[in-house]
């Protein structure tokens, strides 16, 4: 299996830096005759997503037209993100708007599933709204491993070199829910998919054939689900990885990271299940229980994190009724 | 003569008549010049620490089809739009440097109607208005007869005193009709002459023999802030206009050290050189006398020194600036530069200074330009550049 990896490492991991020249990639995407969409979900992002309209759009579809829409899909924002983006020229679309007769449901997975009904696409890139330093390769160096090799579907970002031992700056890799959760959980169950070095990281670009087939946790579950999910279906082979380099974005307090652990094991067991490696799963619990202390006074507090998933979109009557 | 003069009216007034579609078409297209001001401004750029974001401007000379883009070997970026004649270039520039080192995190942040961040108005904004220049320019349907010599110069603030422009201007032998210095900030600026100015370094240094027992002694700190005050007793004549700032001042590195050495950096500008000579003889004459009368060592280094040069207020190039802000509804804030504009007038050609938009907390870091007033400021540019290419700025 390690000659396996080192293949596939070698094959399929790529720098931004080999696909500088945009103009080749528009090229060789026109001649395949691709569409591609960029879909950024929203909640409270007028910090950032200003500037990452401004930049993608104009380096990207206006010098160079690499994307064919760009959309701005949001939860709600009570901020002014919907004011900039569309101010800078995105399409802006509330996901409670899109497909309304399946209902309303709140996290940023709802917004990745409503973007494959709402956009034309053939390939989608979905790009997280809290980057500070976006940079035109965050979406090149995603779409272009699809545009180029016909067998990849499913192309992940990973950031800050952590390859790169010989600099002697060793990186941990991935984000810290990554280090102490998903690693040790693909080392037990799915050890090719330790070769993925951020699994969590929200920028990836896939083909509509395999995005329109597989099921969306709504919340924090989507990266996890779309690696199990298509790993079973199509094996390492499907998957590319691209080093972006550095992205600079907000910190999580270590609550937040765990809670976010608490839904990421529901989609994970779900799965293990579902795929036959594990025999029986007890009904889980929902809540996520942790504690605080005041004055020397201890207590707990409960919060409820459901994973609800919405059903491969290839489901969906009214997403059928639209390809007609 | 009368005849000419009208024609020439004509003419300009014909470019004024432009302006409120220019102004329109700017803003239309504001994407592209500012996301270059962004990723432009997002590299850090300390003078003499210029190469990553000249290189990225190079890049964009290269990408936007200039002939001959290079950098030289002061580290400025150049290229050539061709104009339909090309018997004359026009020369538009900014400086590429920023006061802020590379330590400092080089993040904008984008709104609606501004965008904020270290260097964004000095001179982010104003490198992307010089490098989007080719593009706008066809984009807007504006072609010019003379060349276009667009330029990206390095070292220009502070100690590097504009070393790049003019050794740029020193090798560049084309035919230059006349310059523009693009500034972000602040709109309504009108330079077109360079100020005479001195900057120097005081440096104070106790000798290694000092005897702190002896009445009176004290440490750098005290003997420094004596002495600027000596130095702020010498007069500073309101006519001709003459200014004396002190910008820096560091000495010790403790609570309770006292420090053995300490600096000072100051300049002196005056619309006479006479003054600006006489009054660095004063602070030498200053130093000279302290140091005799305390045992203390004072001495004054000039770091730069530099001559009146411009202009006339009634030169056509600037009559001409003049209209064409009122037509764009800015008052002229006359202001004699201290800036590349020098490196242009010394060279012998017609320059001035122009801001683009209104900027706020500039140089810190939470620096800001409002996006409103820049396609106004961005329009007023461009008709400079017709008018120039017209021949309605010179006599
Ligand atoms: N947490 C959260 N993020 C959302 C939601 N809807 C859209 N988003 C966007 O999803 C992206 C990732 O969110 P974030 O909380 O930063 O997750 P993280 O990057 O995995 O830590 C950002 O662009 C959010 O603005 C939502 O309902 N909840
Ligand atoms: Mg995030």
């Amino acid at each position: 299996m390690t000659g396996n990896n080192q293949k596939w490492l070698d094959h399929n991991t790529f720098h931004h830096g080999e696909f500088w020249d945009i103009l080749k990639l528009v090229e060789e995407k026109e001649k395949k005759g691709l569409k591609i969409s960029l879909c950024i979900p929203t909640l409270n992002e007028e910090k950032t997503i200003g500037k990452e309209v401004l930049i993608l759009r104009s380096e990207l579809m206006e010098r160079y037209p690499l994307i064919d829409e760009f959309a701005v899909i949001d939860s709600g924002s009570t901020d002014k993100t919907l004011e900039v983006a569309s101010n800078f020229g995105a399409d802006v679309y509330l996901a409670s708007d899109i497909l309304p007769e399946v209902g309303n449901k709140r996290g940023k997975g709802e917004n990745l599933w409503k973007a494959i009904h709402q956009l034309k696409g053939d390939i989608i890139c979905y790009v997280d709204a809290d980057i500070s330093n976006i940079h035109p390769r965050f979406v090149y160096g995603l779409v272009a491993p699809l545009i180029r090799r016909e067998e990849v579907h499913y192309v992940k970002a990973f950031y800050d070199r952590p390859l790169n031992y010989s600099s002697g700056l060793r990186s941990s890799g991935g984000g810290r829910v990554t280090e102490i959760l998903i690693r040790p959980l693909f080392s037990l169950f799915y050890p090719e998919l330790t070769n993925i070095v951020q699994p969590l990281s929200g920028e990836y670009a896939a083909r509509r054939e395999v995005l329109e087939n597989i099921p969306f946790p709504i919340g924090y579950g989507v990266e996890t689900s779309h690696l199990l999910d298509l790993y079973d279906t199509f094996g390492l082979e499907a998957f590319a990885q691209t080093d972006l380099d550095r992205r600079v974005h907000r910190n999580q307090t270590t609550n937040a990271l765990g809670k976010m652990s608490f839904g990421i094991l529901q989609t994970f067991f779900n799965r293990l299940h579902a795929q036959g490696k594990i025999d029986k799963l007890p009904d889980l619990e929902t809540f996520y229980r942790r504690f605080e202390v005041e004055d020397g006074v201890y207590s707990q507090i409960a919060q409820e994190v459901i994973e609800e998933e919405r059903p491969p979109m290839i489901e969906i009557q009214g997403y059928l009724n639209r390809n007609q | 003569m009368t005849i000419e003069t009208n024609t020439k009216d004509a003419a300009l007034e014909s470019l004024l008549k432009d302006m409120p579609s220019l102004i329109e078409g700017l803003r239309e297209n504001r994407e592209t010049y500012l996301t270059d001001a962004v990723l432009l401004g997002e590299i850090p750029s300390p003078t003499f620490g210029e190469e990553d974001r000249v290189r990225l401007a190079l890049d964009r000379f290269r990408e936007n089809g200039l002939d001959d883009p290079e950098i030289d070997d002061l580290g400025n970026a150049s290229g050539i739009l061709p104009g339909s004649e090309g018997s004359s270039s026009i020369l538009v520039m900014a400086h590429a440097d920023s006061v802020f080192g590379s330590d400092v995190r080089h993040v904008l942040n984008v709104g609606s109607d501004y965008i904020t961040g270290p260097g964004i108005a000095d001179n982010a904004i104003g490198m992307a208005a010089v490098v989007g220049l080719p593009n706008l320019l066809e984009k807007l349907g504006v072609h010019l007869k003379d060349d276009l010599l667009l330029l990206i110069n390095t070292k220009s603030l502070g100690i590097a005193n504009l070393e790049g422009s003019r050794g740029f201007l020193e090798t560049k032998q084309r035919p230059i009709r006349a310059g523009i210095c693009v500034e972000g900030a602040e709109q309504g600026r009108l330079s077109y002459s360079g100020l005479g100015a001195l900057r120097g370094q005081i440096n104070l240094r106790l000798p290694s023999n000092y005897d702190w027992h002896r009445f009176g002694a004290a440490g750098a700190i005290s003997h420094l802030t004596r002495f600027v005050s000596q130095v702020m007793e010498i007069p500073v004549p309101k006519e001709p206009k003459t200014k004396m700032v002190f910008g820096e001042m560091h000495s010790g590195s403790s609570f309770n050290t006292s420090p053995r050495s300490g600096s000072l950096r100051f300049e002196i500008s005056s619309e006479d050189d006479e003054v600006v000579h006489e009054m660095e003889t004063q602070v030498n004459e200053l130093c000279e006398q302290y140091s005799m009368e305390t045992g203390i060592h004072v001495m004054m280094e000039v770091v730069a020194k530099r001559k009146n040069c411009g202009i006339p207020f009634t030169h056509p190039l600037v009559k001409t600036t003049r209209s064409i802000m009122s037509e764009a509804g800015v008052t002229p804030a006359v202001d004699p530069s201290t800036g590349d504009l020098n490196s242009i007038i010394l060279a012998g050609h017609p320059g001035v200074t122009l801001g683009l938009t209104s900027a706020e907390n500039v140089r810190e870091a939470n620096e800001s330009i409002k996006l409103e007033p820049l396609y106004s400021g961005m329009a007023q540019m461009i008709t400079l550049l017709r008018a120039i290419d017209q021949g309605l700025c010179e006599s």
